[in-house]
C-alpha cells in the first residue's frame, strides 16, 4: 500500500464521522426536500382512511424486518397515530418472528406513551405464514370463526374489521395478504406500508385496486406525514421523523461517487484497450 | 417405488381448500379449517425443531470447542435470556417487560447496526464485481447509478422532474419486467401444483 493510500485509510473513519456529523444537522433549507412532489400515494392513503367509520376495527399485519424497518418506521408510527386519532381500534398480529419482535417494541412504546388505552389489541404471533393468513382470513370472511386468536378479547370479533394495514417486510407482506386474505374477505380494504425494495412487486396490486393505498418510498412516506395534523397524538410519531434530507443527499452522493468511479474506471479501461488494439 | 400417499393427501387438501374458497358452506369451512390448523401445527413444530437443532448444534460447538465457541456461547446465552425472561414464574410471556427490554434495547439495535453496515458492504461488493469486468455487473451498477440519481431529495422544479421520471421508470420499464416475472412465476406455480396434484413427476417417484 502506498503512503497516500495508507494515510487515506487512516483518515477514513475520521472523514466518515465528519460527513455524518454534517449530514445529521437539521435541514438548513438549502433547496432540499424529502416529501415527494407526487402526492398521489399519500392522497390515496388519506382517502382510504377517510372511508373508515369512527369506531372501526383495523387489523394491523405487522411483519417488517430488521433490515428495512428503519426506512418505514416514521411512516408506520405516523399511520398508527392517524388511525388512533380517527378513533379506530388497532388489532396487531404478526406472522413472522422478526415482525413479532418489532411489534413487541412498538406496542411497548405505545404503552409507555399511554396512548389510546383499550384502542390497541395485541393478537400476538401466529405461526404458519400463509396458512396462518388463511386462518386469519376465516375470522374476517363471511363465516367468522370463534376464538380465532388467543389474544383476541371475547367481546371483540374480527368479522367487523373494515381495513387491514399491512406493514410488510422481505419475508411476508402485502403480496401475501392480497393473495390469501383478499379473496376470502371481500369487504376488507387492504392498505400497506412497505420498504422501497418491494415497490415494483406491489405496484401492480395498486394498479388493479387490490391494494387501496401503498406508501413504499421514504419520499411518499414523508409526503403523507407532511399532510397530517395529529394534535395531541403527535408524540406517537417519530421524535426524529426520518433522516434530514441533507443526510440522505450525502449518502446518495457517496454511493453515486463510489459507483460512478467504478463504472468510469471500467469505461476508461475498455477505451484504453480499444486504442491499444487500434495502435497495434 | 411409487408411494401415492403424499400426492393423494395434497390432492385432497388442495381441492378442499379450493372448494372452501369458492363455496360458502359452514361444514366445508370447518373441515378446511382443520386442514389449515394442521398445517399451522406442522409449521410451529418445524420452528420448534429448528430452534432445538440450533441449540444442540451450538451446544456441541461449545462442548467440543470447535468452530466459533464464543459465538455459539452468545447464541445459547441469548436464547436462555429470552426463555428465562418469558417463561419464569409470574412472567407474562412475550408481553413481559423483560422480554420487551431484551428485544427493544438489544435485539433491534444490534440487528439495525448489522444491516446499517450493508451501505458500506454493498458499495464494496459493487466495486469488486466491477473489477471482475463482467458485463452483467456493469449493467447492474449502471442501473443502480441511474436509480440513485432519481432518488436525490431535491425540491423545486428539478425535484419534481426527478420524481416524475422515477414514477415513469417504475410504472413502465421496471413495472413491465416485474409484471412479466409475476405472471411467469404464477404460471410455473400453477403448472407445478397441477403436476403435484395429478401425481406427475413428483419427488416420490
Amino acid at each position: 500500500m502506498s503512503d497516500r493510500r495508507a494515510l487515506l485509510a487512516r483518515l477514513a473513519p475520521l472523514l466518515l464521522i465528519g460527513v455524518l456529523s454534517v449530514a445529521l444537522l437539521p435541514d438548513t433549507g438549502t433547496g432540499l426536500r424529502l416529501p415527494s412532489a407526487d402526492i398521489l400515494p399519500a392522497s390515496e392513503m388519506r382517502a382510504a382512511l377517510d372511508r373508515l367509520d369512527e369506531d372501526a376495527t383495523v387489523l394491523v399485519g405487522f411483519d417488517p424486518d430488521l433490515g428495512t424497518y428503519a426506512e418505514i418506521r416514521p411512516t408506520v408510527r405516523a399511520l398508527v397515530a392517524d388511525l388512533l386519532g380517527r378513533g379506530a381500534t388497532l388489532a396487531f398480529v404478526s406472522l413472522t418472528p422478526e415482525g413479532r419482535a418489532l411489534a413487541i417494541a412498538e406496542l411497548g412504546r405505545l404503552e409507555r406513551l399511554a396512548v389510546g388505552p383499550g384502542a390497541v389489541v395485541d393478537l400476538g404471533f401466529l405461526p404458519g405464514a400463509e396458512a396462518a393468513l388463511v386462518r386469519l382470513a376465516r375470522g374476517i370472511g363471511p363465516v367468522p370463526a370463534d376464538a380465532l386468536v388467543a389474544g383476541l378479547p371475547r367481546e371483540t370479533t374480527l368479522s367487523g374489521a373494515a381495513m387491514a394495514v399491512v406493514v410488510g417486510g422481505n419475508d411476508l407482506g402485502a403480496r401475501s395478504w392480497v393473495e390469501q386474505v383478499a379473496p376470502r374477505a371481500d369487504d376488507l380494504e387492504i392498505v400497506a406500508v412497505a420498504p422501497t425494495v418491494l415497490l415494483p412487486e406491489l405496484q401492480p396490486y395498486i394498479a388493479s385496486g387490490q391494494l387501496a393505498a401503498l406508501l413504499a418510498t421514504p419520499r411518499d412516506g414523508a409526503a403523507y406525514r407532511e399532510s397530517l395534523d395529529l394534535g395531541a397524538l403527535d408524540p406517537v410519531t417519530d421524535p426524529r421523523p426520518g433522516a434530514p434530507p441533507l443526510a440522505i443527499l450525502v449518502g446518495v452522493l457517496v454511493a453515486i461517487g463510489v459507483l460512478g468511479e467504478a463504472v468510469g474506471a471500467r469505461a476508461a479501461g475498455a477505451l484504453r484497450a480499444q486504442r491499444t488494439r487500434e495502435v497495434t | 417405488m411409487r408411494r401415492p400417499t403424499i400426492p393423494a393427501l395434497v390432492v385432497v387438501v388442495g381441492l378442499l381448500l379450493l372448494a372452501d374458497l369458492l363455496l360458502v358452506n359452514s361444514a366445508l369451512a370447518e373441515v378446511a379449517g382443520l386442514a389449515v390448523d394442521a398445517a399451522i401445527l406442522v409449521a410451529a413444530g418445524a420452528a420448534l425443531a429448528g430452534v432445538g437443532a440450533l441449540a444442540i448444534r451450538r451446544g456441541g460447538d461449545v462442548w467440543r470447542r470447535r468452530g466459533d465457541p464464543i459465538g455459539a456461547g452468545l447464541v445459547l446465552g441469548g436464547m436462555a435470556a429470552v426463555l428465562i425472561a418469558g417463561l419464569r414464574p409470574g412472567a407474562a410471556g412475550a408481553a413481559d417487560p423483560a422480554v420487551g427490554w431484551l428485544v427493544s434495547a438489544l435485539l433491534i439495535p444490534i440487528g439495525a447496526t448489522l444491516f446499517g453496515l450493508l451501505f458500506v458492504t454493498t458499495l464494496l461488493a459493487a466495486r469488486r464485481s466491477m473489477a471482475l469486468r463482467s458485463r452483467e455487473a456493469t449493467v447492474l451498477v449502471s442501473a443502480a447509478l441511474v436509480v440513485l440519481v432519481l432518488l436525490l431529495p431535491l425540491g423545486g422544479a428539478a425535484g419534481a422532474w426527478l420524481s416524475g421520471v422515477a414514477s415513469w421508470a417504475l410504472e413502465v420499464p421496471i413495472g413491465a419486467v416485474f409484471r412479466g416475472m409475476l405472471i411467469g412465476v404464477a404460471i410455473l406455480s400453477a403448472a407445478f401444483a397441477a403436476r403435484t396434484i395429478l401425481g406427475v413427476g413428483t419427488t416420490d417417484e
